[in-house]
């Protein structure tokens, strides 16, 4: 098990469209346990593998406290959205942000499983939400684009510095 | 997806670290913050401010124990946010993992990720090490009082100050107070029953009710249009009281926010002539507001009432409501900041200002006419003893101490002058009344 490095916005690479899976193996699947393990020690309710740098359809949410409900989500797919829900939205790549965003209530999706089966699921509240949220990350999206253009731009300066200070600290 | 949940936290420690640093009231702090959260997060926001305020005593004993060495100046946020941490772990049912994780979050959004480490630290700590079994170190620790305050009780109410203590720590319930022009509290508590609304009434306050839970005051049938209004049952007493002598030319002289105004006038319907007369013009603005709402009238003056040559006319009043600015020492289960932000000094400063305004308004009542003192303090100084010493100096004024109903005789203590009510008996706030009368010659 590792836990993985998450990019961080405006790393160009988190707009990258992702691919379908092809096979889900053992190789996969360990990849995905270290997912788990980089999302609940961020900590995290949900994770898109584009986040850690890999360019496949493939996200991973769990939405409780315990962390009693993972979900994978391969190559997943919306089949119905309904309702409008508006919640503050943080993400593990835009560290320290939370904004109103308004997303479907209500969705169902079709997806494979961590075994490689075709499943279909509804789900509805913040595990909607998060499913939504991680999907965006597939296509290259993030929650800051659903801002303004001068909202953004202010968190990206500010993250922007935010690591010039971090790395600067390294140096001495 | 982060966790949302970690901005209600640092938005808490920045409202609890404006009261307790720069010593803002907690009203304020809060509406100048709650803005930059959801309406959503807006409940969590002030369980979680109240609730630390409530227990700052034992949460600053825990703080000084897990902090090896004190934060520095700068950083002095990140203690509150850490009292709100373990206030969460102590106080609430919100899960531990959920708890901590956020409270860590936080810590990320106040700008200060290098101190995340320590609040997780801390609390993590907190649990391995239950240090909320270790008992108290201290009084103030123990009662959540500051020593001073202690001590007032403990002289003025020397079989009852523990649980005077205990009361000011509760949560308050909401009571309502139905405007009796228009209904009845039973009629109006049928209504609230259509709604899932339960409600209780209190003999001998005839217009109050006691809601099972606090509502937004949107939920409530008619509080637009004032068929209701959000006041303690122990306010409730002091307008019937005062105009139980069929007075008809009365003065509220220190009437802001305007709840005994309203009630002045729904009790006394077109037959009370009422002035209305406070020093500060933004809270004369809410009596205003007050009036509006329930669709009644008075003569609204912004003056200090204690300078009469500055607003009176010259024509006496039969019955005077003063209910004296005071330390509001029985509403702290609805301010748990006073705690904090009053002084032991202001106590004498404001008995010197109670007994001032009585003696300036005394002129300004008829013969025979009535005065009825109210304070929402416990505390003897602003209230006996400003009374005994008004009574031992005014050879024309009398207490008239037969209550105005006996169903209330057992809400109130015998004082040497007056009746007080101590807070969280049958639910109600602390508060003080004494009526007096002007002697004919």
């Amino acid at each position: 098990m590792a836990k993985l490095k998450i990019l961080e916005f405006p790393d160009p690479r988190l707009r990258t469209k992702a691919t379908p899976v092809e096979v889900v193996d053992d190789n996969l699947r360990a990849f995905i346990g270290d997912m788990f393990e980089t999302m609940y020690a961020a900590p995290g309710i949900g994770l898109a593998a584009t986040q850690v740098d890999l360019h496949k359809r493939l996200l991973i949410t769990d939405v409780t406290a315990d962390k009693s409900e993972p979900h994978v989500l391969i190559n997943p797919e919306i089949l119905e959205r309904d309702g409008v829900t508006i919640s503050d939205e943080g993400c593990l790549s835009v560290p320290g942000y939370y904004e109103e965003v308004e997303r479907a209530e209500h969705i169902r999706v079709r997806f494979i499983d961590r075994q490689g089966e075709a499943q279909e699921m509804e789900a509805e509240g913040l595990l909607a939400i998060c499913i939504q949220h991680e999907m965006d990350h597939l296509d290259g999206k993030l929650f800051v684009d659903y801002l303004s253009e001068a909202k953004r731009q202010r968190i990206r300066k500010k993250l922007l510095k935010e690591r010039r200070h971090q790395s600067a600290a390294v140096v001495l | 997806m982060a966790v949302a949940g970690a901005k209600v936290r640092a938005v808490a420690a920045e409202v609890l670290d404006a009261v307790i640093s720069n010593g803002e009231s907690l009203d304020t702090a809060i509406a100048s913050h709650e803005v930059r959260i959801s309406p959503d997060d807006r409940s969590l926001l002030r369980m979680l401010c109240y609730g630390a305020l409530r227990r700052h005593w034992t949460l600053q004993g825990w703080v000084a124990q897990l902090l090896e060495r004190p934060l520095q100046r700068k950083d002095r946020v990140i203690n509150a946010l850490l009292r709100i941490g373990l206030y969460q772990l102590n106080d609430t049912r919100i899960p531990d993992h959920a708890a901590v994780s956020q409270t860590v979050e936080a810590a990320r959004l106040l700008r200060r990720p290098k101190l995340a480490g320590l609040i997780n630290a801390c609390l993590r700590r907190f649990q391995r090490d239950n240090l909320a079994d270790i008992s108290p170190a201290t009084e103030e620790a123990r009662w959540n009082h500051p020593q001073w305050l202690i001590e007032m009780f403990r002289r003025d109410w020397p079989d009852d100050w523990e649980a005077i203590l205990c009361a000011n720590n509760e949560r308050a319930p909401m009571w309502l107070r139905v405007n009796s022009s228009r209904h009845d509290a039973v009629s109006y508590r049928a209504q609230l029953g259509d709604l899932a609304i339960p409600a209780e009434t209190l003999a001998g306050v005839p217009d109050a009710l006691r809601l099972a839970e606090p509502r937004g005051v949107d939920e409530l049938p008619g509080f637009a249009e004032g068929d209701v209004s959000v006041q303690d049952a122990a306010a409730q007493i002091g307008a019937r009281w005062l105009l139980g002598s069929k007075a008809t030319r009365v003065l509220d002289a220190c009437a802001a926010p305007g709840g005994k105004t309203g009630h002045l006038l729904e009790v006394g319907g077109e037959e009370i002539a009422l002035t209305a007369v406070d020093s500060d013009a933004s809270r004369v603005e809410s009596i205003r507001g007050n009036l509006a709402r329930i669709g009644r009238s008075a003569t609204i003056i912004v003056a200090d009432a204690s300078k009469q040559s500055e607003w009176w006319d010259g024509q006496a009043f039969d019955g005077i409501l003063l209910d004296a600015p005071c330390s509001a020492t029985g509403v702290i289960r609805r301010h748990p900041d006073i705690k904090l932000l009053r002084r032991a000094s202001d106590i004498e400063r404001l008995s010197d200002l109670q007994s001032g305004l009585l003696e300036a308004l005394w002129p300004l009542l008829l013969p025979g006419g009535r005065l009825l003192y109210a304070t929402c303090s416990t505390l003897s100084a602003e209230n006996e003893a400003v009374l005994g010493r008004f009574l031992a100096s005014h050879d024309d004024a009398v207490e008239d101490d037969v209550l105005p109903n006996n169903n209330i005789r057992d809400l109130m203590r015998r004082r040497a002058c007056g009746y007080q009510i101590l807070p969280g008996t049958a639910g109600l706030d602390g508060f003080y009344y004494a009526c007096l009368e002007k002697k004919v010659s």
